[in-house]
């Protein structure tokens, strides 16, 4: 594995294993916040990530939000696999060219065989989506 | 790279990142075009299903894509999207939507599609859109 690239903070480590993932990425998790109530992923907004306005394309942000809420709900339910039901997101601002974009989860309440969660997307200290999501726990542990 | 299925031609794409994860493919005649495109091992995730960072960004595209073409290419942005992923679409599936423009006011336009794969529903989304200038 590489060296991690300019500003990824302290802890910073490889998400992307395979897949779309992969292909989209690399991402990165970042340690927990909050005493572990917040879950953190990180990536740095490449060529292939934007749109032709300049931008961050708002596909690129719901797959990173899709794969922080998915990682998320695999960290606290310790279940191999979860699903995505539903997500909603809002693009309330964009993203821009080597920005470093940091997705930050809550779980709102987790059920033997569901988690709801609430998430954001964030360059710095501007806020670019927010968005809630609801898992099924595929297989519960 | 793949095929192109029969019926579509290949969509002209100028995003960069969709460029990167597709050809998107469409037929039909302008205002009511049909969308797909041929998943691949690209678009699964380690499971080999196709994953909703996919779907969503196809959903996106292809939304996107009706609102330019009913408003002859004014400039407008994603406001929200809203998804429902219903059933798994695996690696050599065509995923295909028709996407319906459900109102149009001033400055918003509201759209919705149902994403199918052998006529099945496997994925919904709606998303809200902003025409940049519009009060």
């Amino acid at each position: 594995m590489g060296e991690l690239p300019d500003g990824l903070p302290e802890g910073a480590e490889l998400a992307s294993i395979g897949g779309f993932n992969l292909f989209v990425g690399p991402l990165y998790r970042l340690p927990d916040s909050h005493e572990g109530a917040v879950k953190r992923f990180a990536f740095v907004a490449a060529e292939k990530h934007m749109n032709a306005a300049g931008s961050v394309h708002g596909g690129m942000l719901m797959t990173f939000m899709d794969v922080a809420m998915s990682r998320t709900s695999r960290l606290i339910s310790g279940a191999p696999a979860c699903s995505t039901v539903s997500l909603t997101c809002d693009f309330v601002g964009p993203g821009r060219l080597g920005e470093l974009i940091e997705a930050r989860v809550r779980v709102t309440r987790q059920t033997r065989t569901m988690v709801f969660m609430s998430g954001e997307l964030a360059a710095g200290q501007r806020t670019l989506m927010v968005g809630t999501g609801l898992w099924k726990i595929a297989e519960p542990a | 790279m793949s095929a192109v299925p029969a019926g579509f031609v290949e969509t002209k794409l100028v995003d960069p990142f969709e460029i990167y994860v597709g050809p998107i493919f469409d037929s039909g005649a302008l205002g009511s075009r049909r969308f797909a495109f041929l998943a691949d091992e690209r678009h699964v995730n380690m499971r080999g299903i196709v994953h909703g960072g996919m779907l969503m960004t196809f959903a996106d595209l292809t939304l996107g894509q009706a609102v330019w073409d009913m408003t002859n290419n004014a400039p407008s942005v994603t406001l929200n999207m809203q998804t429902q992923f219903l059933r798994a679409a695996k690696a050599g599936d065509l995923v295909e939507v028709l996407p319906q423009i459900v109102r149009r006011t001033r400055a918003l336009i509201f759209a919705r599609g149902d994403f199918t794969v052998r006529g099945e529903i496997v994925f919904t989304a709606a998303s809200v859109w902003k025409l940049l200038g519009q009060n």
